[in-house]
């Protein structure tokens, strides 16, 4: 089950994003040319988000402009040299030259979106109100993956404030059967009703 | 008491029951920022150029610019509520306001919302705020006359149900009350009418409303308010919205007037949107598509074929310049995109002259196939006249020593240039209007001192009015003045002068026998 952070980042760079999209597509078909794009992905994104993450100023380091490419060059031989892919690492090595190793994680992420996009894959988000076990999970899937005639990649969050019922946003798109939105729409349609009542004089006010 | 329970108790087991109907499937996206009226939004990837989207707070938009990775969206309504982070929806329809009968007589904002207090508009009818201007095909030439009740309008620069007249002017000099005069005086013609106020200063707007009010203009009319202290999208949407109101009435066969005050306003705050979208900016940093934000408005006044029930819509554009300067941007612009224009100038305007509309300038192109028969008569060439007068007036001033002839025209001239003077929120019929430019005209007045040219006329107009009913009735009824009703009306003249004479020689006996 993929953690990519998605749809789902508050912050969203354009500008980043724009040229993440440039990189990951460099790296996603290279990668496919070498023949071995899943596990590219697979460690770029042990590189970004387990790696990285426990190591702070490796960050630092990773997008300081005061630091030389060739320096960068140099860790990167050290880190992953004789431990990944070579295309991985030649990935790595085009990002450094360019200055852009700081935004491994999107291009990272740009990266798994464009290789779920050409496989037919679209990422979809599972909302409920308590946490689902795998039986149900699957099932869910499958179900909707049935009604929209796609595949998925799914994600499952919980979130107690839709109350109850399921919310599953598939790219932009967003199916929406939660309890918090049906009381939403009950209490609009009833104020609709009153206001309609009240402006064709049928309201009778009782005291 | 339990009444009342059990009744919202029915109710809401109603709405329970229909509780499980569908899904709600809607397309998002998310604010990145906002500000200034604009929000730039990620995701949307679906949403189409002219789209409304719904922000949280029932607070509308339009997809304004669709970019790679984001859509630019202008906010209707208060973007202070919209923050960072929220999420946007999709609506699949495009922005509507409500039309019909029900919006006449009220004051509404852009969006089509009361702001009159007099509670909400109730209709089903609706027209979206943006649609296509009726093709060749779908028109008729303009023919039937829409009188503003000015006499120099009326007389010099006609105009025709259907045709896009331009206000144009510097500050104070009269163009708003050209286009409020021109409202007041469809009373009892069954025109309806739409005035549209954009970056006025509300206080102004609200003697425009009190004016109308007080004139009974108001059973007929529509205010549409954008005042200059609402957001740049509102104002700029405002001439569209104004637009699809009065539309309405022109595919229902019916008649309408629309007067935009004013379109430099509105050009300006599409400016603000374009530069805060980052829309390249050209001449006067207004967008390349200036011109097409006013030809599309312009191009939706029309006069329509049978077929399509002769409706008409006729619109008065105003637009405000700098120091007369008429060949900036927005001025050419509208000046090519419309029928004709009234140019107003201060000098005329602080010399006395009220409409101080500048005959030489001032043209209309398709009015005088819609001007009536009786008003082309006496009319035609007046407009001339006065251009070729204002050249000699001119010149006589340098002192030189005149010919008879010419000192003629130039007397003709001032006592033309008298009679046309009118009064604010007076409009005149086209009765009275032929008449008195008749006299003006045919040289009646050349003898009557230039002060006292405005009371003649009013002595004149009494004195049809009171002693001869059926000549005016005449006149009303044929549109044309025939060999016998010009008879008449020198008939009328020579009596209406001598009994003038005979008064005036009375009061002079009175005050010498005292």
């Amino acid at each position: 089950m993929s953690t990519a952070t998605n749809t789902e980042t508050a912050h969203v760079d354009i500008a980043a994003d724009r040229v993440a999209k440039i990189y990951a597509q460099a790296i996603v078909e290279a990668a496919d040319a070498a023949g071995c794009r899943r596990d590219v992905l697979e460690e770029l994104g042990l590189l970004a988000r387990e790696v990285l993450p426990k190591v702070p100023e490796a960050v630092a380091v990773f997008s300081s402009p005061k630091i030389s490419a060739e320096e960068k060059g140099r860790i990167i031989d050290r880190l992953a040299g004789s431990r990944m892919k070579p295309t991985t690492v030649n990935a790595l090595h085009v990002l450094a030259r360019h200055g852009r190793l700081g935004m491994l994680g999107v291009v990272v992420d740009a990266a798994e979106r464009l290789a779920d996009e050409r496989d037919g894959k679209q990422q979809a988000t599972f909302t409920t109100a308590v946490p689902l076990d795998a039986a149900e999970q699957s099932r869910i899937v499958g179900e909707t993956e049935k009604a929209l005639a796609a595949s998925l990649k799914p994600r499952f969050v919980v979130d107690p404030t839709i109350i109850g019922g399921l919310v599953v946003r598939v790219g932009d798109t967003i199916y929406d059967q939660s309890v918090a939105t049906g009381l939403t729409r009950i209490s609009g349609r009833l104020n609709q009703r009153t206001i309609h009542a009240i402006q064709n004089g049928e309201y009778t006010w009782h005291t | 008491m339990a009444h009342l329970t059990d009744e919202i108790a029915s109710v809401l087991r109603e709405e329970i029951s229909r509780y499980q109907s569908g899904i709600d499937v809607r397309e998002v996206g998310r604010v990145l920022e906002v500000g200034d009226g604009i929000a730039r939004v990620w995701g949307l990837s679906g949403v189409m150029a002219g789209e409304m989207v719904e922000f949280p707070g029932g607070i509308t938009g339009l997809a304004f610019n669709l970019e790679e990775n984001s859509v630019g969206v202008i906010i209707l309504g208060d973007y202070l509520k919209v923050t960072e982070g929220d999420e946007v929806k999709s609506t699949g329809r495009l922005l509507s306001v409500p039309v019909g009968d029900a919006v006449i007589g009220r004051v509404l904002d852009p969006l089509g919302n009361p702001l009159d207090g007099k509670g909400p508009v109730v209709t089903e009818l609706r027209r979206p705020v943006e649609t296509l201007a009726p093709g060749v095909a779908e028109r008729s030439p303009v023919r039937e006359p829409m009188q503003t009740g000015i006499k120099a309008v009326d007389a010099m620069t006609p105009i025709g149900r259907g045709q896009r007249e331009l206000i144009i002017g510097d500050r104070k000099t009269g163009k708003t009350a050209i286009g409020i005069d021109a409202i007041i005086n469809q009373k009892n013609s069954g025109v309806k009418c739409f005035y549209v106020a954009v970056g006025q200063k509300d206080s102004s707007v609200a003697v425009a409303i009190d004016t109308l009010r007080k004139y009974g203009a108001m059973d007929y009319t529509t205010v549409i308010v954008s005042g200059a202290s609402t957001a740049a999208p509102l104002q700029y949407i405002a001439p569209y919205s104004g637009t699809a109101m009065a539309e309405h009435f022109m595919y229902n066969g019916q008649h309408a007037l629309i007067v935009y005050d004013d379109l430099s306003k509105q050009a300006t705050a599409y400016r603000q949107l374009s530069l805060l979208m980052r829309r390249p900016p050209g001449r006067e940093a207004y967008p390349g598509d200036v011109f097409y934000a006013h030809s599309r408005l312009l191009e939706r006044s029309a006069k329509l074929s049978k077929e399509l029930g002769g409706g008409s819509l006729t619109s008065l554009p105003i637009i405000e310049t700098l120091e007369g300067e008429v060949s900036a941007y927005i001025p050419t612009n509208v000046i090519s995109i419309t029928d004709g224009q009234i140019y107003l100038q201060p000098d005329l305007f602080f010399a006395g002259q009220r409409p101080a509309m500048n005959a030489g300038i001032s043209v209309s192109r398709v009015g005088g196939a819609a001007q009536t028969k009786s008003m082309k008569k006496v009319a035609g060439g007046l407009r001339l006249d006065l251009a070729s007068f204002r050249e000699l007036e001119a010149f006589a001033q340098l002192g030189t020593d005149l010919d008879a002839a010419t000192q003629q025209r130039l007397d003709r001239g001032y006592r033309m240039v008298e009679l046309l003077k009118q009064g604010q929120f007076a409009p005149m019929d086209m009765v009275d209007q032929v008449l008195s430019i008749y006299a003006g005209t045919r040289g009646h007045l050349d003898e009557v001192k230039r002060d006292e040219v405005a009371d003649w006329e009013k002595g004149f107009l009494t004195f049809v009015r009171d002693q001869m009913p059926e000549l005016r009735k005449r006149i009303d009824e044929s549109k044309e003045l025939d060999s016998e009703s010009e008879r008449q009306l020198e008939a009328a003249i020579a009596e209406f002068k001598r009994q003038r004479a005979a008064k005036a020689g009375g009061s002079k006996q009175l005050a010498g026998a005292r």
